[in-house]
């Protein structure tokens, strides 16, 4: 979320950085640049992507997503039964340590997962109501968890970073606060030192339980917020690692041999939001319009230089339940024309919401406006700040702005949710209302058939389509440059960093 | 003695320009730009927001002289176009400040006592703030847009000028056509405006000229941070910043309205100089 404000001081800042960033560590300690700098390590306090990507590293969940992002395994809980009802999960801890030597308890696991569900900070507490209680079990390695009602995507999501297990004796001691600043690791890596607003330093955790699997003896999570900065940085050997590669550079970057430009497989999708309550948007019509007035592949070939792909469900692709088969509308804006002229819609004059300061967003805005403008749709760039634009969005001050999503649990409930089940964001602010949709949504969340519940997302995707609850605009991969002596610097693709399994030459 | 006569006597200028060449210069840079602003629709060879993805990140070439940007739009036709607005911001933001400090520093520095001491605590007080900061945050508070920075333009640069006058005016007023004036029982007004401010003026249309290379590198930068010109508008600030990510790899997008910012800025500056010799101001 790069600002304006930011880039004022940028321009300040653009040569002490250049000087500032640390020249390469010694060996074993991987440094990795990015835009942004950590905000909290309370797993609860964040949904920022920022945020989790370093504390996947330092906190461990109780079940892991795999490295293809589609598969659970054991992570913290080495195993697990479910009663025959389906409501109570009984699961079997490790014998695994935090990081100041204590051992992992189902005390600590129960008060974790009860903390993201009642704590007044939980930014996710709706996703884990459905659990009743969840206590210890007969000895201090077992964690029993009532659900209220059946769950499908129950297991998936207590592998959500959100979810991750906290030290209950550590929280209680020093205070929610003080753990968010310095805390109890349960994972492959501790806090050393964390530079407010420049950097995190981690170090390797000799008592995570996985200790041997970690080859680095530490990582350092550098904030260099200029795009151009951070890959001279790479390119020059100050970084060994930088990520967000603008689509504008893969070409160049590939040429250099002492590079490696990595694109892995990624859950995000970049989607034009539609305020459904604003006058003729209200209508169908108009939005399958203003769908056929968008040449997506253009989007592609101009904003993502073509790594991206044309995306044509809110599911992501690659992702559980993905309609490979969805309905993609044919570019034409002449047919649009004339669909907003019988929908009385001609001369539609559209306020379009830009994030100021992310070029991605603003490409795409100029395209588009000049897209539209081809239907007679006059679409005015309206660019503010990513803080402010966000009030504008949930206030409903808009008609059209891009956002994106990106998986953080593997199960399509969570976004399904949030972005079709009317859930308290107003359907992802679109303030889209179709209450059968809704039921679906509710219904497929406790169907625990695969067959029935793939069924019902299809339908799910179809019916989203046919309304145009939003317009799908495309897929991109997590784009990341390296240098080529560091090995295993892989994503998932929910984003997760397999740093424990990362190799610096 | 006629007030007009020294007036002019002190403007008989015009015999020196031939002589100056950093005023033919910068005259013939500004020219140059005024008259590309002008005839834009004429002598641009493209629309200059008309997209042709096909030909993206063209190099230069004769088909494209300053080659095309990410959008395949001509970069010489959206420098062409830019020189319109870029010309305006630097034309009204600095009328406005040009104006308001005028009026209040010849008010100010003909009436003194507790007018002149509150006039300028009010100066102070606005020299207190960075200057570029308080215009952000006047932008911030009144939205995006052209608009806004003439507003705050207005706002904020008027100071200068008007501690300029007033120095002047206080040092004019004393002087013995304008005692004259006053013992002839003229108006305050007239006195103000027809005797002491035509004296007083030179300094300031000097030094409007270098401000307007400070206006035009603000409004460039304001419109380089989003808070100006709006896109798809061609205007050589935002071009800068729409071509800042491809830099490294098509550095054409960013240096021509780069170097015509320069340009301009120092057409302007050497203009001002040279004007303000021709007028004997001495800075």
């Amino acid at each position: 979320m790069k600002n304006k404000w930011m880039k004022v001081g940028l321009v300040a800042m653009m040569a002490g950085l250049s000087i500032g960033t640390s020249i390469a560590e010694a060996a074993g300690v991987l440094t990795i640049g990015r835009r942004e700098d950590s905000t909290t390590f309370d797993p609860i306090k964040t949904a920022q992507n920022i945020d989790f990507w370093v504390f996947s590293n330092v906190y461990d969940v109780l079940i892991r997503v795999d490295k293809s992002g589609k598969l659970l395994e054991p992570g913290l809980a080495e195993s697990w039964s479910v009663s025959p009802d389906g409501t109570t999960y009984t699961f079997k801890l490790r014998d695994a340590k935090f990081s100041d030597g204590s051992p992992i308890t189902g005390e600590d696991a129960a008060h974790s997962l009860l903390r993201i569900r009642d704590d007044g900070g939980s930014l996710w507490s709706d996703s884990y109501q459905v659990i009743d209680t969840a206590t210890q079990g007969e000895d201090t390695r077992t964690l029993v968890v009532k659900l209220k009602t059946l769950s499908a995507p129950f297991l998936a999501s207590l592998a959500m970073p959100g979810a991750s297990i906290l030290s209950k004796k550590g929280l209680e001691s020093m205070g929610a606060e003080a753990y968010a600043e310095n805390p109890i690791a349960s994972g492959a890596f501790k806090l050393k030192e964390w530079r407010r607003g420049d950097r995190v330093i981690l170090e390797r955790n000799p008592n995570f339980w996985e200790a041997n699997r970690v080859k680095l003896d530490g990582v350092e999570w550098i904030s260099v917020p200029d795009d151009n900065t951070r890959m001279l940085n790479v390119q020059a050997g100050q970084l060994d690692a930088a990520l967000f590669v603008p689509f504008s550079r893969v070409a160049e970057l590939k040429k250099d041999p002492e590079l490696v430009v990595t694109q892995d497989a990624s859950t995000r999708e970049d989607h034009l939001l539609i305020n459904h309550e604003h006058g003729l948007l209200a209508k169908k019509e108009v939005r399958k319009a203003l769908d056929m007035a968008i040449d997506k592949q253009a989007i592609v070939d101009t904003v993502t230089f073509g790594l991206g792909e044309i995306a044509n469900s809110y599911i992501p692709k690659g992702a559980l339940y993905h309609d490979d088969k969805a309905l993609q509308r044919p570019y034409d804006p002449e047919k649009a024309k004339q669909m907003l002229a019988d929908a009385g819609a001609a001369d539609l004059k559209l306020n379009y919401v830009v994030n100021a300061g992310n070029e991605v967003d603003e490409q795409i805005a100029v395209l588009l406006q000049q897209q539209l403008a081809k239907a007679g749709v006059t679409a005015n760039l309206q660019k503010v700040d990513p803080s402010q634009s966000w009030d504008k969005l949930v206030e409903g001050d808009y008609d059209l702005s891009v956002m994106y999503w990106t998986y953080d649990v593997i199960d399509p409930d969570q976004k399904t949710t949030f972005v079709l089940g009317h859930d308290s964001n107003m359907n992802y602010m679109t303030r889209y209302q179709n209450e059968t949709v809704k039921k679906l949504v509710a219904d497929a969340r406790v169907e625990m058939d695969p067959a029935k519940r793939e069924a019902m997302y299809m339908e799910l995707q179809k019916t989203a389509k046919a309304d145009v609850h939003w317009i799908d605009l495309y897929y991109s991969p997590f784009i990341n440059v390296t240098r080529k002596n560091i090995e295993n610097f892989y994503q998932n693709p929910l984003g997760r960093f397999f740093l424990e399994d990362t190799v610096k030459n | 003695m006629s007030v007009r006569a020294l007036a002019v006597g002190r403007m008989g200028w015009r015999w020196r320009l031939g002589r100056q060449p950093a005023l033919v210069i910068g005259a013939t840079i500004l020219t140059v730009f005024v008259v590309a602003a002008l005839l834009a629709p004429y002598i641009s060879p493209y629309d200059p927001i008309a997209q042709d993805i096909e030909f993206r990140l063209q190099n230069p070439s004769w088909a494209h002289p300053f080659g095309t940007d990410n959008f395949g739009r001509d970069v010489f036709s959206r420098v062409i176009w830019g020189a319109r607005i870029d010309l305006q911001i630097a034309l009204l933001g600095v009328i406005f400040p040009f104006v308001i400090g005028t009026l209040v520093g010849t008010v100010a520095g003909f009436f003194g006592g507790i007018v002149d001491a509150l006039l300028m605590r009010l100066i102070d007080v606005i020299l207190a703030f960075p200057f570029l900061v308080l215009v952000l945050s006047i932008i911030a508070i009144l939205g995006p847009g052209l608009g806004s920075f003439y507003i705050a333009m207005a706002l904020v640069g008027w100071v200068s000028y008007a501690r300029l006058i007033r120095a002047h005016v206080l040092v004019l007023k004393n002087s013995d056509y304008a005692i004259a004036a006053v013992s002839l029982g003229f108006s305050r007004s007239r006195i103000m405006f027809r005797h002491l401010l035509p004296n007083a003026i030179a300094g300031s249309v000097v030094f409007s000229m270098s401000d307007a290379v400070l206006v035009l590198l603000n409004g460039a930068a304001i419109s380089y941070l989003g808070l100006g010109v709006q896109p798809p508008i061609a205007e050589w600030g935002i071009m800068v910043a729409e071509g800042q990510p491809f830099i490294t790899t098509a550095w054409w997008i960013t240096l021509f309205p780069g170097l015509s910012i320069v340009m301009l800025a120092f057409g302007f500056s050497l203009f001002g100089d040279a004007l303000g010799d021709a007028l004997g101001v001495k800075e």
